[in-house]
C-alpha cells in the first residue's frame, strides 16, 4: 500500500492504494471519476486517456502510484467556469460521437493534441489519433471535430 | 454533399450540441454499465477455459474459496442447480421435413465439459475485483483434451468430434428455401453460369464499451434489479427470465448510456445470469465488469458464414437464377436469436434488388469450438447483398459487360412496386436506376480509366466497384411499440422508450418527430430509455428498425396528445372542443382567443399518452461505389473514393444518418481489410484475442465520403421512414471487394475472399504475375 | 496484476543496488511494455523499481560528434527536441513514429532498448547507427548489446543511463506498421556514414539485425534499384498469421527502399 496525493481537476486528492492500482481504477472507484473509461487491457484503445501533468497519457496503462505528485486533469475538469473546452464544443458541433465511450478519452487526446499542433494538418491529426480507438463513427467526424477544435481555441 | 447536410445545432442548458444526449457524454458525465455502484457490492471475476474442447475431469475450489476476500466460488453445479441451463432460443420455425432445431444446453457456468476457449468455467466473487482476479488462479482444473474443429465445413462433415450429444453432425437446423426444381431447369438452358464460394469471415463486434453487470437481489420482495448494456430492457428481460427462471415481475432492467451495440447488446449472456445467481447467494449486490480480453474471447462473434453460390445468365445478361449452400458457424452454443439472423434475412431479401425469378438456397446451422455468434449490424443481410453483388460483378467481367449495365439490366424496374419477391416478401417502393444513375455521377465513372492509367503510372494498381442492395428492416419480435408521454407543468414533456440507443441517437430524433408534431422546440422533450417500471411494451433497436417502429410511434404519441388533451383543454376554456385547435403547445378557443398551454393543462391533470403502433417489413436499399488503389509492392489497399447513394425513406436526422453511414462503411472496410478471428485450427486457441492483432479501423483510413440520397417515402410508416442504421455494411462489403478484384483482375489474379489484407493480396499479385 | 512494491529509486545508487539485493525486481521506465505484461499477469515481481525521478538518466546534447540521450527521456522528448532535430533527424522522425502518443508521452529510450521488443523501432537506430548503450557499469557496443528476441548484454542490475549516438552524414528509418498493433512489422534504419552505410533492420526477425547485402548494394547506389535484385534470406525471418517470411522479407526490401530514397533525398 502507499500514500498518494496529486491534483486531480484542480483539487488535491489523497489516498492509501495497492501498489498495483492503476490510475484509471484510482480516478474511477476511489475518487467516482467515472468520465474516464476503460475500454481494452493491452493499452490501445486510449479511452482512459487523461493529462497528467499536461500530457495525455492512457491512465489504464499507468499506476496510480506514478501519479503521485502530479497534476490530473480528466474529462470532468476540461470545461473551465462552465464552458465547455473548445474540442467538447467541436465534438458536439461536429456530431463526432455517437455511443460516447471513446469520447472523453478522445477528446483528451484532441486537447493535448491542439494545444501542441495548434494548426494541426490532416497528417498531424490522423497521426495525433493513433492512440484512440471508436467503433461508431468511422473517425471522419472526429477528423473534423479536431480541426474545429484547433479553430475554436485560436479564436 | 453540402445540400444534403441541414445541420441543426440544439441549445441544451446554455451550450450548443448537434444531439440533445451530447452534453452529458462530452463532459464525462454519462453513466454506462461499469458507471453504476451499489452500496455493499461484491466484485465478480470468471475463471474461463482455456481448452477449446475438454471434458472438466475434476475442480478444486478449496484453496480459492479460503483466499483473501472472497465471498462466493461458483461451478457449473451450481448453474444447474440453479436451473440456468437453458438459454432461450429464437429458432422455433420449423426446418427441411418440418424438423425443429436441435437446441444444445449451455448451463451459465460450463458443467462438465467446455466447448470453446473463454468458455466461463468458475465464478469468484470477492470483497474487491482485485482479490476475485488473485482467487481465479487458485481454482485448479483437471481437463481431459477432446479433439476440436473449429471450421463449419470441417463440423458437418463425418468423423468430426462432436460438440453436443443432443445434436448429432453438429448440424442444429436445416432448411431450404425457394424453388429447386424451377432452378435448376433455369441452369440447365443458361449460356452462363459463375459461381463462387465465398467467406463472409468471422469478426468481433467490439462495442467500445466492455460489457458489464451489476445484479441486486431484495430478499424481501424476492426481485432482481440488474443494470446491464441493452439495446432495449425487454429484450433482455425476455432472454434473462428464460435463462433464469425468474419470473419477470421479479426482474428490474436498468439501463442509461450503452456504450454501442450493434448487435452484440441484446444477448443475455450467461455471465449476467450467473453474477445474478451470486447476488441472491450472498444477498449483496455483485459487479462484473468484462476487459476486452474476455470480449475477444466470449462476447457474441458476428458474420462466419460460407456460401457456395452460384447464378445463372442467359446471353443476354439477364439473370435466369441464383442457387446457394449457406453454412452458419454459429459456434459452440446457440445464443438466443444467433441463427435465426442467417436463416431468416437472406430469405427475405434472397433476389436482392433484382427480378431474377428462380431462386434456390439451403441453409444449415453448424456448432464449432468457438465463441457462440449473434447478430452483428446487417444480421446476415450483409452476407446475402455481398454474395449477390459479388456474383453480379463476377458475371460481368466474365461475361464483358458493364457491370452497371448488367445491374440496370436486371434491376427491378420503379413502375413494379410493391414487388412481390419469388421468396413472398414485398418491396414496398423503391427507385434503383434513379439510385445507381446518381451514385454512377458522384462516382465520376465516366472518368474512371483516366485516373486507372494516371495510377498505372505511379504503379499503383486502381480499380472500382459498386454494390447496389436491398435490406429488410422494421418489422420486429414484440406484438408493438409503444411510447408513453408525459407533460409537465413547466410545458417540458418526457417520452419513454423501450428502444434503447447504443449511439444511434434516440433522445434527438425521436424529440425532433415529437416536437414536429407538437409544434414545439425538440429542446423540451427528454427521451427516457432503459426505465422497467413504465411497464412499456416494444423492439429493442435491432435490425435499422427503430425510426420505423417507435420513431413513428413517436409521431403517434404525440398526435394522440393533442387528441386527448383537446376536450380538456375545451373544458378549461369553457368552449366545445370543435372550437378550440392546437398549435405550438397551445390549445386557443376560436371563440374566446382564450390560450391553455400543453403545460398549464398539466397543473391541472397529470396529462399522459401511450402511442402504439405495430409495423411490417421496409426496404431501404441504396448503391455505394467505391475506388482503390493497391499498392503492389506491399499490398496495402487505400480506398480513394467512396460515394453512397441511400434510399432510407424520409431522413429526421441528416446528421445522424451520415454519421450513421460513416460508421457502418467503416465497419465493413475494417472486415474487408483487417478483421477477422482466427482459431488455431488444431487446438482452437483464439489467434486474434486483442486489438494488438486484430486490427479494427483507426482514423485515417479513408479521407472522405461522398454521402448522397434518392429518397422514395416508404409505404410502411406514415412518416415515410425506413431504416437505414446497417445498410452502410450492407453495401461495403460488396463494393470494397468488388473494388479490389476490379483492380486485380487485369493481373488474372482469380476471386479472392476477405479479409484482403495488405499481405494476402500481395501473396495473390505475385502468385498471379509469377503466372504470367 | 499481482501484487507488487512501487519504489521510486531516489539514485542511481539506490536503484542498483535495489535490484541487486533482489533478482526478482524489475527496473520500470515507462512502464508502456512493463505495465501491459503485469497487467496480463505474464510477469510476477516482487518490486518494481520507478528509475524515471533521477536526474542523471536525463538530458540531451551533441558532443564530440555524438548525440547522447538519456535513457529516461521519453519518446515524444526526443521526438520534440530541437538538439536531436538538427543532428539526427532520423531520430527524431523514429521517435514521432513510435506506437501513439500516449504511449510516446511516457515511454523512454532506455525503456525500450532494454526490453530490446523484436518489433520496436529504437533498436534499428541503435543498431543501424552503431551507438553505445552506457550503462552504470560499462559502455556497451550496439553489436554486442542486442542478443535476440527480448535479450541483451544487460547484466541484474545493470540500469542504462544514456545512449551515444555517432552522428551519421545522412540517416532515414521506414517503417511498415502492423495494422492492428502499430508495432514494426518491417523496420529499416539506413546510416550512411564515414565508414559506410549501415543497414539495420526491426520487426522482421526475431531480433534486430543488420543486411550487409543491402549495405554493400546501397554503398555503391543509394536507391531502391539497388534492392532489386538482392533477396533478404527469409531463414530468420517471423511468420505468424500477419505475415509469411517472404512477405516479410518484401517488406523489408521496400521500406530499405524507402529508407534509402530519404537518405539520398528524393
Amino acid at each position: 500500500m502507499s500514500k498518494i496525493k496529486m491534483t486531480v481537476n484542480g483539487k488535491t486528492c489523497t489516498g492509501d492504494v495497492e501498489d498495483r492500482v492503476l490510475l484509471a481504477n484510482f480516478l474511477r472507484d476511489e475518487l467516482k471519476l467515472t468520465g474516464t473509461h476503460v475500454g481494452c487491457d493491452t493499452s490501445q484503445c486510449g479511452a482512459c486517456t487523461v493529462h497528467v501533468d499536461g500530457r495525455a497519457v492512457k491512465s489504464c496503462t499507468m499506476l496510480a502510484v506514478q501519479a503521485d505528485g502530479a497534476q490530473v486533469t480528466t474529462i470532468e475538469g476540461l470545461a473551465k467556469n462552465g464552458k465547455l473546452h473548445p474540442a467538447q464544443q467541436a465534438f458536439t458541433e461536429c456530431h463526432a460521437l455517437q455511443c460516447g465511450f471513446c469520447t472523453p478519452g478522445m477528446i483528451m487526446t484532441t486537447a493535448a493534441l491542439i494545444k501542441d499542433h495548434p494548426k494541426p494538418t490532416d497528417d498531424e491529426i490522423v497521426h495525433g489519433l493513433e492512440g484512440n480507438l471508436c467503433r461508431c463513427t468511422g473517425y471522419l467526424n472526429i477528423v473534423k471535430a479536431v480541426k474545429r477544435a484547433a479553430e475554436l481555441q485560436g479564436k | 454533399m453540402d445540400q444534403h447536410v441541414h445541420h441543426h445545432l440544439f441549445e441544451v442548458e446554455g451550450a450548443h450540441v448537434s444531439r440533445l444526449e451530447d452534453l452529458r457524454l462530452i463532459k464525462g458525465e454519462g453513466c454506462y454499465a461499469a458507471d453504476w455502484n451499489l452500496p455493499g457490492q461484491a466484485h465478480a471475476c470468471f475463471l474461463r477455459s482455456d481448452h477449446a474442447h475438454a471434458k472438466i475431469v475434476s475442480i478444486n475450489i478449496d484453496a480459492a474459496r479460503k483466499a483473501k476476500g472472497v465471498l462466493g466460488v461458483y461451478t457449473g453445479e451450481d448453474a444447474i442447480r440453479a436451473g440456468q441451463t437453458k438459454p432461450l432460443s429464437m429458432l422455433t420455425f420449423a426446418g427441411k421435413d418440418g424438423k425443429k432445431a436441435l437446441i444444445p444446453e449451455r448451463p451459465t457456468l460450463a458443467h462438465g465439459r467446455v466447448r470453446f476457449v473463454g468458455d466461463t468455467v468458475a465464478l469468484v466473487v470477492a470483497e474487491t475485483a482485485l482479490q476475485a482476479q488473485d482467487a481465479i488462479e487458485l481454482i485448479e482444473i483437471e481437463y481431459e483434451d477432446l479433439p476440436v474443429v473449429v471450421v463449419a465445413e470441417a463440423a458437418l462433415a463425418a468423423g468430426a468430434p462432436q460438440l453436443h450429444d443432443n445434436i448429432p453432425g453438429n448440424l442444429c437446423f436445416e432448411q431450404e428455401a425457394g424453388d429447386a426444381a424451377a432452378v435448376d431447369a433455369a441452369f440447365a438452358k443458361a449460356a452462363h453460369v459463375t459461381k463462387l464460394k465465398l467467406d463472409c469471415t468471422r469478426v468481433v463486434p467490439n462495442p467500445m464499451e466492455p460489457r458489464a453487470c451489476l445484479a441486486a437481489y431484495d430478499a424481501k420482495s424476492e426481485s432482481y434489479t440488474v443494470h446491464v448494456p441493452v439495446q432495449g430492457i425487454n429484450m433482455m428481460r425476455m432472454q434473462m427470465v428464460a435463462y433464469t427462471g425468474v419470473p419477470e415481475d421479479k426482474l428490474n432492467i436498468v439501463a442509461r448510456d450503452v456504450g454501442g451495440g450493434f448487435g452484440q447488446r441484446s444477448i443475455a449472456y450467461p455471465e449476467y445470469c450467473s453474477v445474478m445467481m451470486a447476488a441472491k447467494a450472498l444477498g449483496r449486490p455483485v459487479k462484473w465488469v468484462s476487459t476486452r480480453s474476455e470480449a475477444f474471447m466470449a462476447d457474441s462473434h458476428g458474420r462466419a458464414n460460407y456460401i457456395t453460390a452460384e447464378l445463372a445468365l442467359d446471353k443476354d445478361g439477364t439473370f435466369l437464377a441464383m442457387r446457394l449452400d449457406w453454412i452458419a458457424d454459429l459456434g459452440a452454443y446457440l445464443h438466443p436469436a444467433g441463427p435465426v439472423s442467417p436463416m431468416r434475412n437472406p430469405v427475405v431479401c434472397l433476389n436482392g434488388v433484382y427480378k431474377t425469378q428462380a431462386l434456390f438456397g439451403r441453409w444449415r446451422v453448424a456448432l464449432t469450438n468457438t465463441s457462440p455468434v449473434s447478430a452483428y449490424r446487417g444480421a446476415a443481410r450483409p452476407e446475402i447483398a455481398y454474395t449477390i453483388e459479388r456474383l453480379v460483378d463476377e458475371s460481368a467481367a466474365q461475361m464483358n459487360i458493364d457491370p452497371a449495365e448488367l445491374r440496370r439490366r436486371n434491376f427491378i424496374p420503379p413502375e413494379a412496386f410493391p414487388y412481390k419477391t419469388p421468396t413472398g416478401s414485398v418491396y414496398d417502393i423503391a427507385d434503383f436506376p434513379a439510385v445507381l444513375d446518381k451514385a454512377l455521377k458522384l462516382a465520376d465513372v465516366k472518368g474512371f480509366a483516366k485516373r486507372r492509367a494516371a495510377a498505372e503510372k505511379r504503379g499503383m494498381l486502381r480499380g472500382q466497384g459498386m454494390a447496389t442492395v436491398i435490406e429488410n428492416s422494421g418489422a420486429g419480435m414484440f406484438p408493438k411499440d409503444e411510447i408513453l408521454l408525459e407533460v409537465a407543468a413547466d410545458g417540458k414533456l418526457t417520452a419513454y422508450s423501450i428502444s434503447h440507443s447504443q449511439g444511434q441517437g434516440h433522445e434527438t430524433t425521436f424529440a425532433q418527430i415529437i416536437g414536429d408534431a407538437l409544434g414545439i422546440p425538440a429542446e423540451r422533450i427528454t427521451l427516457r430509455q432503459g426505465i422497467g417500471e413504465k411497464g412499456l411494451i416494444g423492439n429493442h433497436t435491432g435490425g435499422s428498425r427503430t425510426i420505423v417502429g417507435a420513431g413513428t410511434v413517436c409521431h403517434i404519441a404525440a398526435k394522440k396528445l393533442i387528441e386527448h388533451a383537446t376536450p380538456l383543454a375545451a373544458e378549461q376554456l369553457g368552449v366545445e372542443p370543435s372550437q378550440v385547435a392546437y398549435a405550438k403547445g397551445e390549445f386557443k378557443s376560436s371563440e374566446s382567443k382564450k390560450t391553455i398551454t400543453l403545460g398549464e393543462l398539466a397543473a391541472k391533470k397529470p396529462l399522459s399518452v401511450t402511442g402504439e403502433g405495430k409495423f411490417g417489413s421496409t426496404f431501404p436499399n441504396g448503391c455505394h461505389i467505391a475506388e482503390v488503389e493497391i499498392d503492389p509492392q506491399t499490398g496495402v489497399t487505400q480506398v480513394v473514393a467512396y460515394v453512397t447513394v441511400d434510399d432510407c425513406g424520409t431522413v429526421i436526422n441528416h446528421t445522424i444518418v451520415e454519421g450513421q453511414m460513416h460508421g457502418a462503411v467503416a465497419q465493413g472496410w475494417g472486415q474487408i481489410f483487417g478483421e477477422n478471428v482466427v482459431y488455431d485450427l488444431e487446438t482452437g486457441q483464439l489467434l486474434t484475442g486483442s486489438f494488438m492483432d486484430y486490427a479494427m479501423p483507426k482514423a485515417g483510413w479513408i479521407n472522405d465520403i461522398t454521402i448522397a440520397e434518392h429518397t422514395t417515402f416508404g409505404t410502411i410508416s406514415p412518416l415515410g421512414v425506413k431504416g437505414m442504421g446497417e445498410s452502410g455494411c450492407t453495401a461495403s462489403l460488396g463494393a470494397l471487394t468488388n473494388a479490389v478484384m476490379d483492380a486485380l483482375r487485369p493481373l488474372g489474379v482469380p476471386p479472392l475472399d476477405m479479409p484482403l489484407t495488405a499481405h494476402k493480396l500481395w501473396q495473390a499479385i505475385t502468385a498471379a504475375k509469377k503466372g504470367n | 496484476m499481482y501484487a507488487f512494491q512501487y519504489r521510486k529509486a531516489t539514485s542511481l545508487k539506490e536503484a542498483g543496488e535495489l535490484l541487486a539485493k533482489d533478482e526478482e525486481a524489475r527496473p520500470m521506465s515507462g512502464g508502456m511494455t512493463l505495465i501491459p505484461t503485469l497487467k496480463a499477469r505474464l510477469a510476477q515481481p516482487t518490486q518494481l523499481i520507478d528509475i524515471t525521478g533521477l536526474a542523471e538518466l536525463f538530458g540531451i546534447e551533441v558532443r564530440d560528434g555524438q548525440l547522447f540521450i538519456g535513457a529516461a527521456t521519453r519518446h515524444q522528448q526526443v521526438a520534440d527536441s530541437k538538439v536531436v532535430r538538427d543532428a539526427l533527424p532520423a531520430l527524431a522522425d523514429l521517435a514521432n513514429n513510435i506506437g501513439d502518443p500516449q504511449v510516446r508521452n511516457r515511454g523512454t529510450l532506455g525503456g525500450s532498448v532494454a526490453n530490446n521488443d523484436p518489433a520496436a523501432d529504437y533498436p534499428a537506430a541503435v543498431l543501424g547507427l552503431d551507438a553505445k548503450i552506457i550503462t552504470n557499469k560499462r559502455e556497451i557496443a550496439a553489436t554486442d548489446f542486442f542478443q535476440g528476441m527480448f535479450a541483451t548484454a544487460l547484466e541484474a542490475g545493470e540500469l542504462i543511463m544514456r545512449i551515444a549516438f555517432p552522428l551519421p552524414k545522412k540517416a532515414a528509418y521506414a517503417k511498415f506498421p502492423h495494422p492492428a498493433s502499430g508495432y514494426a512489422m518491417a523496420g529499416v534504419f539506413i546510416a550512411q556514414t564515414a565508414d559506410g552505410v549501415r543497414v539495420a533492420v526491426t520487426g522482421a526477425g526475431e531480433g534486430v539485425f543488420r543486411w550487409t547485402d543491402a549495405e554493400a548494394a546501397l554503398g555503391k547506389q543509394m536507391d531502391a534499384a539497388a534492392l532489386e535484385n538482392l533477396t533478404l534470406s527469409t531463414d530468420n525471418l517471423n511468420e505468424d498469421i500477419h505475415g509469411t517470411r517472404e512477405y516479410r522479407a518484401q517488406l523489408v526490401k521496400v521500406m530499405a527502399g524507402r529508407a534509402a530514397a530519404a537518405v539520398a533525398g528524393k
